[in-house]
């Protein structure tokens, strides 16, 4: 593709946009709150292809694309759009002439809302696919389509690899830029852009849990540790509501360990993991020889795994900051208490999304108030992280407002 | 207190080896002295003791040396894994790294079999051309000195280097941080041009030499006895170029072929280094060869299986110059077996990540040094 195809598309979107932006914004809604619907109907064509086609091109198991995308999209109704847009919009509010959408990674919830959440501004979208899912963007493409004539022409999807600079460049002129991606990447980006542009980023992201006594009593483990091991195992851990340790009173590290063990082996049975590249098989490989290592050195360490890398949970005796190496590796860390819990994860405030709290009775909702000032835009029960609502606020941005060029 | 006489023994037997002028792959002499010093570190470092019990391999059950038990390299952040008492220690050499995360330790009882061990690859790979009349090499080094970085065990080896074969002019040109680009263009201009000249150092160093010219508006012819060695990452200390991009770069800016730039594979918890093939068999294809008393492995790192040929795979190298340590090394590097040597493989540039999830540790290790 070249620059001058990318502008070209861009100056047809925003004749598309202008037609689009002649019909009333309920209108718009509603086309668009038909289209969620379907995507929420596990029966619809869409959904159907999209769990037939995306575990060949991301190398997720069949079986956790079908449960991540029940989960995640049970209540992404029309009727949730509605109410968020009449929550987040009281008043008809125009997008940006255009925005560009740069997706990244391929966990499909986070492409379908990128692409939907401006046009439900009326503002058409110039779509950068991310090189290991091409799949989600085509067929929320031709679920628009479907839907309305019109809106589908308001969607372009883009065949840019990242690396083409003036492609990037030429995509970069959009009014309004909605980018997911690294650190790097988002940086990258809000430097190429200017005043009065509208840069809304999702930068990468990690989540955590945090288990007090009453999660971790014998009567209440069994079922906490199945719910989070659920939160770890869909989408193999590389989503940023996926956790990637626990925190527990010092005497549960070893029960809390056993049982996302347990959990975990069962999950293995029917949610497979899905491939993985040798780099990333490496890693986990390394990081288990080291947490043996920690464990023959003397430190209470204990490693607990699956067959190949499937699954790993380490038993650590400090909470020390570790490497993460992803698909489905857990580390249990010791926390003396609330305060404690605060403390250690303050330096990940920053990036900080998600936290899977349990356990702390009456002063669980105080500590829940206290990790969200500490930056976690989602804190809820074990085995409901990877289901966040439709309007939750991730990266603390609000869903559609964020996308306006003025405050709402 | 003296060395164990066990372990001098095994020092004097792999040092014989290093010595020798002809190499070939004695893989029974290689079984003999691994299994031999897997048996002795067994029994002197407790913790790979217990490492290597947990996995139930110990020497009375270890027959071939693919089975002794390889330790990772990270493991060297976090415990000392020396085979001899704690107050021998002569020396300590770190991994780099940044402030926030730990760096791994190689701690040394003597330098005899390091210093044995780097000499004899470095002359064959990157100095083919030197001769018995001719036994010295300009030695151009973009690195710090060994006394300016005294844990630095690229430093030290650049420093034997220049002890050892070093013509008059060797010298180092990297101090408190800084490239001495004046003295070092200096240095170039008065190379003599009929012996080998060798301008080695570390990546990121080439890449701050590059620019420097390029920013001076300056591009180099250096004499054809030139060849170039670089080593290591770039760990956010200059702009991160991968290979096919800086020796390109090199090639345009220091009028050094392709061809005569050399690529050491090397880690602070080995004794030995690898280096690319391209200047003793520039017909074939790039790939690193590996000194006799090593063995390189590419590992599915799923079965812990040996990968099918030209498979990738994690490497593990077994080094008998790491006498004092452990010897089985674990890396998280990815390779894979070219002929016979192997080709160690870099993160695809641009690669995007599957998710959007950020491990732990990049999040506090991004300070530099």
């Amino acid at each position: 593709m070249t620059p001058e195809a990318v502008r070209e598309q861009r100056d047809a979107l925003r004749r598309a946009g202008e037609r689009l932006r002649r019909r009333p914004f309920d209108d718009t809604l509603a086309v668009l709150a038909r289209v969620l619907d379907a995507w929420s109907d596990p029966e619809s064509s869409y959904r159907r292809r999209l769990e037939a086609e995306l575990p060949g091109a991301t190398g997720f198991s069949p079986q956790t694309v079908r449960e991540g995308l029940a989960l995640a999209l049970s209540e992404w109704s029309g009727d949730a759009l509605t109410t968020l847009a009449h929550r987040e919009l009281p008043r008809p509010v125009e997008g940006a002439a255009t925005t560009a959408v740069i997706l990244a990674g391929s966990i499909p919830m986070p492409s379908l809302l990128s692409i939907v959440a401006p046009l439900a501004l009326r503002s058409p979208v110039l779509v950068k696919c991310a090189s290991r899912d091409t799949v989600t963007p085509r067929l929320v493409a031709r679920s628009l389509i479907d839907a309305d004539r019109e809106l589908g022409e308001c969607i372009a999807l883009l065949d840019v690899r990242g690396d083409a600079q003036s492609c990037i460049d030429a995509l970069l002129e959009a009014e309004c830029v909605l980018a997911t991606g690294s650190d790097e990447t988002i940086a990258a980006l809000r430097e190429r852009m200017s005043d009065p542009q509208r840069l809304v980023a999702h930068g990468h992201r990690l989540s955590l849990a945090a288990l007090g006594p009453q999660a971790c009593s014998a009567a209440a483990l069994p079922g906490v540790a199945a719910a989070l091991a659920r939160d770890v195992a869909l989408w193999d851990q590389l989503g940023c509501l996926s956790p990637l340790a626990v925190y527990v009173p010092r005497d549960c590290v070893v029960p809390v360990g056993d049982a996302l063990a347990e959990a975990l082996a069962r999950l293995e049975r029917v949610l497979p993991r899905g491939s993985i590249d040798a780099r990333s098989a490496a890693a986990i490989a390394a990081e288990r020889s080291e947490a043996e290592l920690r464990g023959a050195a003397g430190h209470a360490t204990r490693v607990l795994a699956g067959s190949g890398t499937s699954w790993t949970v380490v038993c650590e005796a400090v909470a020390a900051v570790r490497p993460a190496p992803l698909h489905r590796f857990l580390r249990i860390f010791p926390v003396t208490d609330a305060a404690a819990l605060l403390e250690t994860l303050r330096p990940y405030a920053s990036h900080l999304a998600g936290v899977a709290l349990a356990g702390f009775g009456a002063a669980e909702p105080d500590l829940t108030e206290r990790l969200r000032a500490l930056g976690a835009s989602r804190v809820c029960a074990p085995g409901r992280l990877q289901a966040p609502p439709l309007d939750w606020r991730r990266d603390g941005h609000s869903v559609l407002a964020s996308l306006a060029p003025a405050p709402v | 207190m003296s060395l164990d006489p066990r372990r001098a023994a095994l020092d004097a037997q792999v040092i014989e080896w290093m010595q020798e002028p002809l190499w070939g792959d004695d893989d029974e002499r290689f079984e003999t002295l691994a299994l031999a010093l897997f048996a002795f570190q067994f029994e002197h470092c407790a913790a790979y003791r217990r490492y290597c019990e947990g996995r139930g391999r110990t020497p009375a059950r270890v027959e071939r040396w693919q089975d002794v038990p390889a330790v990772p390299t990270g493991a060297f952040k976090e415990v000392a894994l020396r085979s001899f008492p704690e107050q021998r220690t002569e020396c300590v050499f770190r991994t780099s790294g940044t402030t926030t995360r730990k760096r791994g330790e190689l701690h040394l009882d003597t330098l005899a079999v390091y210093e044995a061990s780097l000499l004899p690859p470095f002359c064959r790979f990157l100095l083919p051309d030197l001769t018995a009349h001719h036994p010295l090499a300009t030695l151009l080094v973009l690195a710090p000195s060994p006394a300016e970085a005294r844990d630095s065990s690229l430093s030290h080896m650049f420093g034997v280097a220049i002890r050892e074969i070093g013509a008059e002019g060797s010298r180092f040109f990297v101090e408190r941080g800084e490239l001495e680009l004046d003295a070092l263009r200096k240095a170039l201009d008065e190379a003599p041009h009929d012996a080998p000249l060798l301008l080695c150092g570390t990546a990121f160093a080439f890449v701050h030499f590059a620019d420097a010219l390029d920013a001076r508006g300056e591009r180099l012819e250096l004499p054809p006895r030139t060849r170039i060695m670089e080593t290591g990452g770039f760990k956010g200390r200059s702009r991160n170029l991968p290979r096919t991009d800086l020796y390109p770069l090199l090639e345009a800016r220091l009028g050094v072929a392709l061809e005569r730039i050399v690529n050491q594979y090397g880690m602070t918890e080995l004794g030995s280094q690898f280096y690319d093939s391209v200047l003793v068999d520039p017909e074939g294809p790039r790939r690193k060869l590996a000194p006799p008393w090593t063995r390189v492995r590419v590992l599915d790192p799923e079965t812990g299986a040996e990968a099918q040929p030209g498979d990738n795979g994690a490497l593990f190298v077994t080094d008998l110059a790491n006498t004092g340590s452990v010897c089985a090394i674990q890396t998280t590097d990815i390779g894979r077996q070219l002929g016979e040597g192997f080709e160690v493989l870099g993160r695809e540039p641009g690669a995007e990540e599957r998710g959007c999830s950020i491990a732990a540790d990049e999040l506090l290790s991004g300070d530099g040094e």
